[in-house]
């Protein structure tokens, strides 16, 4: 259809649309499960399917077209009140969901996944014959379907028309121009042409029938619009509005005359009652004339989607990034601005041109911060975009184990970093996955424990400070530490007298040791004993830490702390051994003074008591081995206390140099992945600081100790 | 050198710089700037050779110490016409600390002649490309690719190794 120059063009725009859609799709089926008689819901997928099918279309990716073309048909049933919704039906356009995203996939990889397009769509067919009323001779559609249009149907009518059903809205001009005609006397009709199937040139027949349609009136409206006709961006048919003084047969013959036209349907078009009044009322105040249309809600609907695209762009994510960037010097430049500036002052004292350039410098520090908060908002996404995917998942693996479950999402339009998006994903399915198996207990046992038999896992995020708090809760059975320390026994995980020692807290720490899984049975989702380990891996990845709060009987909570963004970082700046070294402030517990009394030795390792828990102390300068270190040089050295999860470690630092926001680079390709740094800052005198990484400094220290237990 | 370039048609054009008395060239090509020696700070769990990383205009860029990389007898450490040439091999940009860059020049090609198996500067062979010969001088010509590549990696490789063992 096109040529492949204009394909590759649009294709990342298909692309992206078709993800919309898909997700739209997908979200709309899963809920349409629960509220069957939504009909708005009902429209919205249709619309979605729609799209998809017309959009799909004019790519020329046949298999999709078809696919969706087929599910509109079943989907249009069942708005149409011809055909009731089971799970059964559910289920086959889940199956189809699955089957568009294989093939979007396949488009975006260029691999050849094999989906049988022509199975599903010969079951779609079935599923749509199957209605309530007589099944072989074509729908009739309720002649009052809208107000405008209620004058005699005529002709054929296949699921075709029913598409554009909503898509004859007229604007302020044309619906001046159908009422001085209809006050002159002429007819108002409106068209739908459907061309045969297989028609190879449809928008020269479109041309034709237009042309034809000239010489006895005018055409004042087509849907799709001109343009899109012209370039062949309709379906089989398309809709025309004609102001005429010919009576409805003629037009429909001159239209029939044209071949390759399957059927045509003329209607007459009087405006509705509302539309007349709002003219002769107030023509000026528009906003209340939309209001009024006739199909109000969808109409709406459309219009508000429609507007909302118009006003956002999309910007490759490497030019954000490269913005980023960019604000990152200019917050660095800004640092050293400050301090050039107030240098300047002591030594020459102050002077009108100084205390100008001070001004400039305060300004320019306020228009970075600026900048740069806005630029860190243009990154951020709702989390929407990862919580979406989940109701279906849930419903998914609930059905397969056989459990019943409200899922609840909240906090949806969330906002935080897409790199912490990305990484976010998956932990999360993993802690679903969880609720669902392990969590939530069969209908029979909770009917027993006189719980209700639904079970409900409930996913939520919001803002606290500056984290983002994501929990993930159920109303199972709950852990209990003692079972957790039984299993880890059974693995060999620990010993059974360090079994003995671990508080119920610690007990339930077990659980994100590798190689552990409570679940007695494996199941294909879950319970590989990967799982919970994986999850705090990858948490971690990105700065966060994951709590556990259990009840046994009532359920388990998992609370996740993000940070918002991992590109500026708050950090502790500190000295050890005449180097600067940054501190992830997020990982910063808090920071202590110790006095060389307080510090004890066990097993060869220092270690203080910090309100009454035992904290192991290491030397930044001995762990990163950059030399021995003077130790206890001074009676009192401050200790910077870092936690990772349920991790405390203290490291003794010559200096404390204070909380700076920095920009993390990596090392460089040459120098590659160092175990304990995470990267390096430019400071604002312009020299380089190394920032720590507290997980591998942590692997690193206890991996030290084991070791020098071996030697 | 005009009139040499129109009678041989092939030539380079090198940096020229001294390392450890000897005299080195670089494929101009290669070269991004040559910087003022400045504070490199170092970075722990690297190779020797790894002096540290530089701020190089917001950019960090990784420095090594040529005489290090080579097993060269350090002589005067950081004179004061020390060198940071920033160089780009296969898309990874490091600086390399040398004792003074000299000039630039066009070597015809006829010029180049293969490594000798044994050269008495104590550089590997297999890190030479070649030897020059420009007017009494003798210019021994670098290959940066495998400075940078294989051996290095194999080096970084093993050190990481060696801390990974060390963790645990």
């Amino acid at each position: 259809m096109n040529s492949d120059f204009d394909v590759s063009q649009y294709l990342n725009m298909f692309l992206d649309e078709a993800e919309e859609e898909l997700q739209e799709l997908e979200e709309g089926i899963v809920l349409l499960e629960q509220e069957q008689q939504d009909k708005d819901l009902l429209n919205r997928i249709f619309r979605a399917a729609h799209t998809l099918k017309g959009s799909s279309a004019s790519m020329g990716f046949e298999d999709m077209a078809t696919l969706t073309h087929d599910m509109e048909n079943v989907l249009d049933r069942l708005r149409m009140g011809k055909l009731t919704l089971t799970k059964e039906i559910v289920d086959l356009l889940l199956e189809c969901l699955d089957a568009l995203k294989i093939l979007k996939e396949n488009i975006t990889s260029g691999e050849k996944r094999e989906v049988d397009v022509g199975s599903l769509s010969d079951r779609l067919k079935l599923a749509a014959s199957r209605e309530t009323g007589a099944p072989e001779k074509g729908p009739k559609r309720p002649a009052a379907q809208r107000k405008g249009e209620t004058k005699k149907t005529t002709a054929v009518t296949n699921s075709e028309v029913e598409i554009n059903e909503d898509m004859l809205q007229f604007t302020e001009v044309e619906k001046n121009v159908i009422q001085a005609a209809e006050v002159k006397g002429f007819q108002v009709y409106h068209l739908v042409v459907n061309l045969q199937p297989d028609t190879k040139m449809k928008a020269a027949r479109a041309y034709i029938v237009f042309n034809n349609l000239k010489d006895v009136g005018e055409v004042i409206k087509t849907v799709p619009s001109a343009e899109d006709i012209e370039a062949e961006r309709f379906e089989n048919s398309f809709e025309l509005v004609l102001i005429t003084n010919e009576d409805e047969d003629r037009i429909k013959n001159i239209v029939k005359s044209v071949s390759e036209i399957s059927t045509v349907t003329v209607k007459d078009i009087t405006l509705p009652a509302g539309a007349q009044e709002e003219k002769t009322g107030k023509k000026e105040v528009t906003e209340q004339g939309k209001g009024n249309k006739t199909d109000g809600d969808k109409g709406d609907a459309a219009f508000q989607t429609r507007r909302k695209s118009n006003q956002t762009v999309r910007v490759d994510v490497q030019r954000l990034e490269n913005l980023i960037n960019l604000v990152g010097e200019l917050v660095i430049d800004r640092t050293r601005l400050a301090e050039v500036s107030s240098e300047l002052k002591s030594s020459l004292g102050t002077s009108e041109l100084l205390e100008t350039m001070e001004e400039v410098s305060v300004h320019i520090g306020r228009i970075t911060s600026d900048l740069q908060e806005e630029i860190m908002k243009s990154r951020m996404f709702p989390i929407e975009q990862v919580f979406n995917r989940f109701p279906r998942m849930v419903r998914d693996l609930a059905r397969k184990a056989g459990k019943d479950i409200d899922f609840i999402v909240e906090g949806k339009e969330t906002e935080l970093d897409r790199t912490v998006i990305e990484e976010v994903g998956d932990p999360l399915i993993h802690l679903l996955r969880n609720a669902i198996d392990h969590g939530i207990e069969k209908p029979e046992e909770r009917k027993k424990l006189g719980k209700p038999l639904k079970g409900t896992i409930k996913l939520k995020a919001f803002h606290q400070e500056n984290q983002i708090v994501i929990t993930v809760e159920d109303d199972g059975r709950g852990m209990d530490p003692e079972d957790i320390k039984k299993k880890a026994l059974e693995k060999g995980l620990l010993s059974e007298e360090a079994a003995a020692r671990l508080s119920d807290r610690e007990a339930l720490q077990l659980i994100f040791r590798a190689g552990f899984s409570t679940a007695r049975k494996v199941s294909d989702v879950s319970g590989r004993g990967v799982g919970m380990d994986i999850v705090k891996n990858h948490l971690e990845k990105i700065n966060g830490i994951i709590e556990i709060r259990t009840d046994r009987g009532k359920g388990t909570k998992f609370i996740i702390r993000l940070p918002l963004t991992l590109a500026i970082n708050r950090s502790l700046l500190v000295s050890s051994g005449g180097r600067v070294f940054a501190f992830p402030l997020s990982n910063v517990v808090e920071i202590v003074h110790l006095e060389r009394g307080t510090v004890k030795e066990i097993q060869k390792r220092e270690v203080t008591v910090v309100r009454g828990e035992v904290l192991p102390l290491y030397w930044l300068n001995s762990v990163l081995g950059l030399d021995s270190g003077s130790r206890w040089a001074e009676e009192k050295v401050p200790v910077v206390i870092v936690g990772i999860s349920e991790k405390r470690l203290g490291f003794v630092v010559d200096e404390l140099l204070g909380e700076q926001e920095i920009v993390i680079k990596s090392l460089g390709e040459f120098i590659g992945q160092v175990p304990g740094l995470a990267g390096a800052t430019i400071m604002g005198d312009g020299k380089v600081a190394l920032i720590l990484d507290v997980r591998g400094l942590i692997d690193q220290s206890s991996g030290e100790e084991s070791h020098e237990y071996a030697s | 050198m005009e009139e040499e370039k129109r009678e041989n048609g092939a030539e380079e054009q090198l940096v020229v710089f001294q390392l450890a008395g000897e005299t080195y060239g670089i494929d101009i090509s290669t070269v991004h700037e040559i910087i003022r020696m400045q504070a490199i700070t170092d970075v722990p769990r690297t190779p020797d050779f790894v002096e540290g990383v530089i701020n190089l205009r917001g950019r960090i860029v990784p420095v090594i110490d040529l005489h290090k990389r080579f097993g060269l007898v350090s002589g005067e450490k950081e004179k004061e016409d020390s060198k940071i040439m920033v160089v780009e091999v296969n898309n990874v940009i490091v600086g390399m600390i040398v004792d003074s860059v000299t000039e630039v020049l066009r070597l015809p090609t006829k010029n180049i002649e293969p490594p000798p198996a044994v050269i008495s500067t104590g550089v590997d062979a297999a890190y030479l490309r070649g030897v020059g010969k420009w007017k009494d001088d003798l210019i021994i010509l670098l290959n940066l690719d495998k400075i940078f590549q294989k051996e290095e990696q194999k080096e970084l490789q093993e050190s990481m190794e060696e801390v990974e063992e060390l963790a645990q």
